[in-house]
């Protein structure tokens, strides 16, 4: 039992295809609005969160405890005159906030939620390839990031998507591989590994614990990804004003900087998906979905707590870090693997 | 007509990048043209300037009392250091030295003032370098340190606390206390800012071997203060040429051999450390007496008439800061003129920056600790 197919129930007196569509249609609009929401939920929490740490206090001015200071700032962002830039090319420059945004909802409609009490699974793709999916997905949004950098014709934007280039080539292919490991551990109990529920419901002890140095890897890659300090050399606001969004005024701007707040949960629900367990847990048929936001969110404030403490690193020692570290730390992490999978079979 | 094309790279294949002035890593208004190869910086040019107020000229056109208020807006972090500068400068022109409770309390006032500049840079720095949170904790302190001007002269920032002859108002015991009070609490507080940078690697890796000057350059170019003691340069005002009452007060001058820009956050660091012990041995030490020289009462302030050349020098927060003044026997000055420290350490980023990374670039000239309304004057 899953969503789609309750709501199909509580469509059926209208005929079974008109039901199922209309189960589509509503799963989707579910989906989306739980994405809002959470994007929401993921900036009010950072500003208090950030607040907290730096012995302020915070939005608290605009509706109880500041919560619908997000919405003013949206409405002041959506008020805004988009100041498009006189040399812009100006296809590449109007679509990129929309790849950004696009490869975001992309990943979320592709992960396993986990089963809710009543609600039955979550799960909104049913894909047999979900892993592979998911990761096509996440590599569309530094597509955006670097069309934005180059279209933009301004120099600061375009050392920004160099470095992004540079980040996106030294972290992809650890991060890879540290998934590899993944498939591989995976495969000794299920046919498919390559289906994300597969792989979610196969781990017993969480694969973090067995796979500790591809947690690692993989948790580096996933801040670089979501591109906040210490591996924001991208929109390094101190060096290069703020990279590839630099001439982004109005929504263009906010689509990029609910990016990085999107990017930030969707990788901390990756994280706790594929290393965590996930949605398993004592009841997890009721409360699967629960632990799975426990642990995501609990990987947000760990992520909120490096980007406020950490300053930045350099593009230089990054890309060293990537092949010279983290490349042979996942190499190491799928020999471990697979030595564990062919002697111990977790 | 728009410019609707970025620069072409020139014969070198390098690229022009103009940062500032309207820049978030040059804090002011300092403009930087860089020529880059790829990532490479290799040619800075810095472009100064833009906050030019004729501050010298203008004060030529005032009677001595009334420049005070331009010296506050030069150093803006550090404006009791300025006032020192200036009124050791004025008052061996007029002669009217001040008595000794004011040397005292100008020592006080200027250690302190030292180290909420430095506090400042600290924080500003950690910006530079992504650190977004020591910044909150480094104007925590501050405003302890501002509370205290507040109480004693009713202004934060450009306090215009000092005046020809003395000081504008008294210590009370109040004052005493609450600068004892800060001084007991802050060495800890000092301690955690310090740590949450040097116990981070990243911070590290950033400033480690980065920046190199040496010491004959620096003192080629006229580099002074931290900069010119992290180069290893045993050089302070205060020990070599001692203003006010320092020499009767017990401390060290930090000096490091590290020459990079590690080496500068550590100097400043342990001047805020130094500037401490100095305000605890001030504060008790304190004589009884005037506050202000009876011959600079302010009826006949602006009757004060100067004649001859004076060339004073103090060590403020940047560096050394000195002031040239010419009097003519009238009552305004016929030529003020101020060496600030800011500008030769600014002199000195083409130099340090070629050849780094453009991250470097932004952690080099934060380590200089400029501040515009200083340099442009």
């Amino acid at each position: 039992m899953n969503v789609l197919t309750r709501l199909a129930d509580f469509f059926a007196a209208l005929g079974h295809y008109p039901a199922y569509v209309l189960a589509y249609l509503f799963e989707t609009l579910f989906m989306i609005v739980f994405v809002m929401v959470s994007f929401i939920v993921m900036i009010y929490l950072f500003r208090k969160y950030m607040a907290r740490l730096q012995l302020r206090i915070g939005p608290n001015r605009v509706g109880k405890f500041g919560t619908l200071q997000l919405m003013a700032d949206a409405l002041k962002l959506v008020g805004k005159e988009s100041i498009l830039p006189a040399g812009r090319d100006d296809l590449p420059f109007r679509i990129a906030p929309l790849i950004v945004f696009i490869g975001l909802i992309m990943g979320f409609a592709l992960l396993p939620y986990g089963p809710l009490y009543y609600i039955g699974s979550l799960t909104v793709t049913h894909s047999d390839v979900s892993l592979l999916l998911l990761f096509a997905a996440l590599a569309i949004m530094p597509i955006g990031e670097i069309l934005a950098g180059v279209s933009s014709k301004n120099k600061y934007a375009i050392v920004g998507a160099l470095r992004g280039v540079a980040k996106d080539v030294s972290f992809e292919v650890p991060m890879m591989i540290s998934v590899l490991a993944l498939v591989m551990m995976a495969s000794a109990r299920t046919a498919n590994p390559l289906n994300l529920t597969n792989l979610v419901e196969v781990q017993f002890i969480p694969y973090g614990i067995p796979q500790i140095i591809g947690l690692g890897v993989f948790f580096i890659a996933m801040v670089a990804r979501a591109s906040f300090s210490p591996f924001d050399m991208g929109e390094s606001d101190s060096e290069l004003v703020t990279g590839h969004t630099t001439e982004y005024t109005g929504m263009r701007f906010g689509l990029f900087y609910i990016g990085l707040f999107g990017s930030i949960f969707l990788s901390s629900l990756i994280v706790s998906l594929l290393y965590l367990g996930g949605y398993n847990g004592p009841y997890s048929s009721y409360l699967g979905f629960i632990y799975l936001l426990i642990k995501a969110l609990i990987l947000v404030l760990v992520s909120f707590t490096i980007w406020l403490s950490v300053p930045r690193i350099r593009i230089d020692r990054f890309v060293n870090m990537g092949w010279k570290y983290l490349l042979p730390a996942s190499i190491i992490n799928l020999i471990i693997a697979g030595i564990i999978t062919l002697g111990v079979g977790i | 007509m728009v410019n609707t094309q970025i620069s072409k790279p020139d014969d070198n294949g390098w690229v022009e990048l103009n940062m500032g002035p309207q820049h978030p890593s040059t804090h002011g208004v300092l403009r930087l043209k860089v020529k880059l190869d790829g990532e490479i910086v290799k040619e800075i040019e810095p472009v100064i300037g833009y906050l030019h107020r004729n501050a010298e000229k203008i004060c030529e056109l005032d009677y001595y009392c009334d420049s005070l208020i331009y010296f506050d807006r030069m150093d803006y972090v550090g404006a009791m250091n300025m006032e020192v500068g200036y009124l050791e400068a004025a008052e061996k022109l007029l002669g009217i030295p001040p008595p000794e409770r004011a040397q005292w309390i100008r020592v006080v006032m200027a250690e302190l003032n030292r180290i909420a500049a430095h506090l400042v840079w600290a924080g500003a720095y950690g910006l530079d370098l992504g650190m977004l949170t020591p910044f909150f904790y480094c104007f925590v302190e501050r405003e302890k340190v501002l509370r205290i001007f507040t109480e004693v002269c009713g202004s934060r920032q450009e306090t215009n606390y000092m005046s020809i002859g003395g000081v504008y108002q008294d210590f009370n015991d109040k004052i005493i206390h609450d600068i004892l009070e800060f001084t007991e609490q802050f060495p800890k507080k000092l301690e955690d800012i310090f740590s949450s940078f040097v116990k981070n690697d990243i911070f590290i890796a950033r400033t480690k071997g980065i920046g190199i000057l040496e010491p004959e350059v620096a003192l080629d170019y006229g580099v002074t203060g931290p900069m010119l003691r992290a180069s290893g340069v045993e050089y302070d005002v205060r020990k070599a040429e001692p203003y006010l009452v320092y020499d009767k007060i017990n401390f060290d001058i930090p000096v490091s051999y590290r020459k990079d820009n590690l080496a500068r956050f550590l100097v400043r660091f342990e001047e805020m450390r130094q500037s401490i012990k100095i305000i605890n041995q001030a504060v008790k030490k304190i004589p009884d007496g005037p506050y202000f020289n009876p011959k600079a009462k302010k009826s006949l302030m602006i009757r004060l008439r100067g004649e001859g050349e004076v060339y004073a020098r103090t060590e403020s927060s940047k560096g050394e800061f000195s002031v040239y003044l010419v009097g003519d026997g009238g009552v305004k000055p016929y030529r003020l003129r101020v060496r600030s420290p800011s500008l030769k350490n600014l002199s000195i980023l083409p130099y340090l920056a070629k050849d780094t990374m453009i991250a470097d670039l932004v952690a080099i000239s934060g380590t200089l600790d400029l501040v515009f309304g200083e340099v442009d004057r």
